[in-house]
């Protein structure tokens, strides 16, 4: 049942995007399209599952029972660096196909907010093991829901004759602050 | 030294010098940043029961804790209940007073929430909420009144008024509250509390 | 192109290369911790500490850092000076802290910090990478400040926690929830934009 509250939770109440206003800078290149926008989110969703496990291992077992949570933000960061670098050539080597569809992101989401975030909220909101697993693949369907969202809006604002000061990014923005209301409607789903 | 070892060189050196830095850092702030996490949970135990002066954890698992507040002799005058539960938007951590035969809910503060401001937020303010869960009955379940009345006294014992157009935050204390209270009897009946004395 | 003066270097941050309004970077903290000035004070400090630091210590060692282990390297420099104002934050203004949650950790993936060590600091000397941070953290902060000015404003009749519109405001509450940044954000960089397609006109005409 707690899962289940996470997993609402991060895709529609607390969405990563709408709510916690992580993931924008890929959030207001990549969302052009609707193709691009899925592949990009299903590589975060898999960079956010592997960052959520070792984010939790690295946590319990070397970080709190040594006393070393100072030194959280930088083995955090470190890890997802390596892991994003890891999966790259990883997929590279395995699935040219696959890397085709999504590898080419991969390096985008390093500094991306998203992924840093998740790691930092799972420690803050002290989730177990499963807890911390589900958070994070909630947390890339959440993105990738909100990406597809935002993609599919702008792309029919492409045909549409928007005055020159808002187009770009304050455009993209002033959209994803009315989805942001409109998500505002799944509060208090869970009672 | 050709590039590989300098690689390696230049990586060891600042990581260690890093590494020592923030372990200095780490340190400095680690006994500041203890005591902060603990004042706030023991000045929250303190308030919600009147006249306490100490408190003590005496049980604690996840999103529920147990102390005991004692006045300056010593004597036990109730129990500081900090429990967690979900709320509107996302989770409420609050702390109920109880006496120590858990059959009034003596005050209630709320530690932490991020409900929407204006609205479900009020359940923080004194006048809009909190002082409605002084000296409450809670042999029964505690229930919401709704809507709100104006005279506090025309409350029933067990009930407290609900915030306007702030229901389900309303509703969402009052949850935790009963669940806190019934983990509480739950843990007197398998004797974990001090009891009486 | 020409040597820039120290007074250009600064102040190309505050407007022409804005590092939120123009290149759109760090908008997740600016969106974040806009909803009361104060956190916006402490942000924008922490931000300009990490900044600054980071900068003269990148361009202290850019000549003897490998170009394989440069992004190494400076993450770790980078996170290290978060840390620092993250503890130091916690054990001094817990409140503070506390009411900014896991913002100021994420300075960390802040793109101004590393998009500056790469664009500048790793490429040019101490002095002219100080003035540079200093004038992109200009920037940044006073685009937090106008943010969390309004938003405050709006959403909450006050200032710094001090009541300025009277009783008669009715708040806009939206203002201090997620949607009210997107907009408000969305808002100050299109009236950036035509304050400057204003400017470029004016300087086209003879």
């Amino acid at each position: 049942m707690n899962l289940l509250i996470i997993f609402i939770s991060a895709v529609l109440i607390n969405n990563f995007v709408f709510y916690y206003f992580l993931g924008l800078c890929p959030y207001l290149g990549v969302s052009r399209k609707i193709g691009p926008s899925i592949s990009m989110g299903m590589a975060v969703t898999f960079v956010l599952s592997l960052t959520a496990v070792s984010s939790w291992m690295i946590n319990h077992w070397i970080l709190i029972p040594y006393g070393l949570d100072y030194l959280q933000i930088v083995s955090f960061i470190l890890v997802i660096a390596s892991l994003v670098q890891l999966v790259e050539m990883f997929i590279r080597k395995v699935s040219p196909p696959l890397y085709q569809a999504m590898g080419i992101y991969l390096p985008l989401i390093t500094t991306n907010c998203v992924i840093m975030g998740l790691a930092l909220l799972a420690a803050l909101k002290n989730y177990n093991f499963l807890e911390t697993v589900v958070f994070g693949v909630s947390a890339g369907i959440g993105f990738t829901l909100a990406i597809v969202l935002m993609a599919a809006i702008r792309e029919q604002l492409e045909l549409a004759d928007v005055p020159r000061p808002l187009r770009g990014a304050a455009i993209a923005l002033i959209t994803a602050g009315i989805i942001s209301l409109a998500f505002m409607g799944f509060s208090g789903i869970i009672k | 030294m050709n590039l590989s070892t300098r690689m390696i060189v230049v990586l060891t050196v600042v990581g260690l010098l890093s590494g020592s830095f923030l372990a200095i850092v780490g340190q400095v702030t680690k006994e500041r940043i203890i005591f902060n996490k603990r004042h706030e949970i023991e000045m929250a135990a303190l308030k919600v029961v009147p006249g306490a002066r100490l408190v003590k954890m005496i049980y604690e698992e996840r999103d529920f804790a147990v102390f005991e507040d004692r006045d300056e002799a010593g004597n036990l005058l109730g129990y500081a209940l900090q429990a967690a539960g979900t709320g509107f938007q996302d989770k409420i951590v609050l702390e109920i007073g109880v006496n120590a035969e858990l059959t009034t809910v003596l005050g209630l503060t709320i530690i932490e929430q991020k409900e929407t401001p204006g609205l479900g937020a009020k359940i923080t303010s004194e006048e809009d909420f909190l002082r409605y869960w002084q000296n409450r009955d809670c042999t029964k379940e505690l229930t919401l009144r709704k809507p709100p009345v104006e005279d506090p006294d025309a409350l029933a014992s067990n009930e407290v008024n609900a915030i306007t157009g702030a229901t389900i935050s309303s509703r969402a204390v009052l949850n935790i509250v009963n669940e806190a209270i019934r983990k509480a009897r739950q843990l007197r009946a398998e004797g974990k509390l001090s009891g009486m004395n | 192109m020409a040597q820039k003066t120290t007074r250009q270097q600064f102040f190309k941050g505050l407007w022409a290369e804005n590092p939120v309004t123009r290149q759109l970077l760090g908008l997740c903290s600016v969106l974040a911790v806009s909803n009361a000035v104060i956190n916006g004070v402490a942000m924008g400090l922490a931000v300009t500490f990490v900044l600054v630091f980071s900068a003269l210590l990148v361009s202290l060692i850019r000549t003897i850092v490998p170009n394989q282990v440069r992004i190494a390297s400076f993450i770790v420099i980078i996170a290290s000076f978060v840390t620092i104002a993250d503890r130091v934050l916690a054990a001094y203004f817990p409140q503070l802290s506390k009411a900014m949650g896991p913002y100021v950790p994420l300075i960390v993936v802040n793109c101004i910090i590393l998009g500056r060590a790469e664009a500048f600091a790793s490429k040019n000397k101490v002095w002219p990478s100080i003035i540079d941070a200093l004038g992109m953290s200009g920037g940044y902060v006073l685009t937090l400040l106008l943010m969390g000015f309004i938003r405050e404003l709006l959403g909450n009749r006050t200032v710094l926690g001090t009541q300025i519109l009277g009783q008669w405001f009715e708040p806009w509450v939206v203002m201090l929830l997620p949607p009210g940044a997107f907009i408000m954000l969305g808002l100050i960089i299109a009236i950036s934009n035509f304050i400057d397609f204003k400017i470029k006109e004016r300087r086209k005409q003879p």
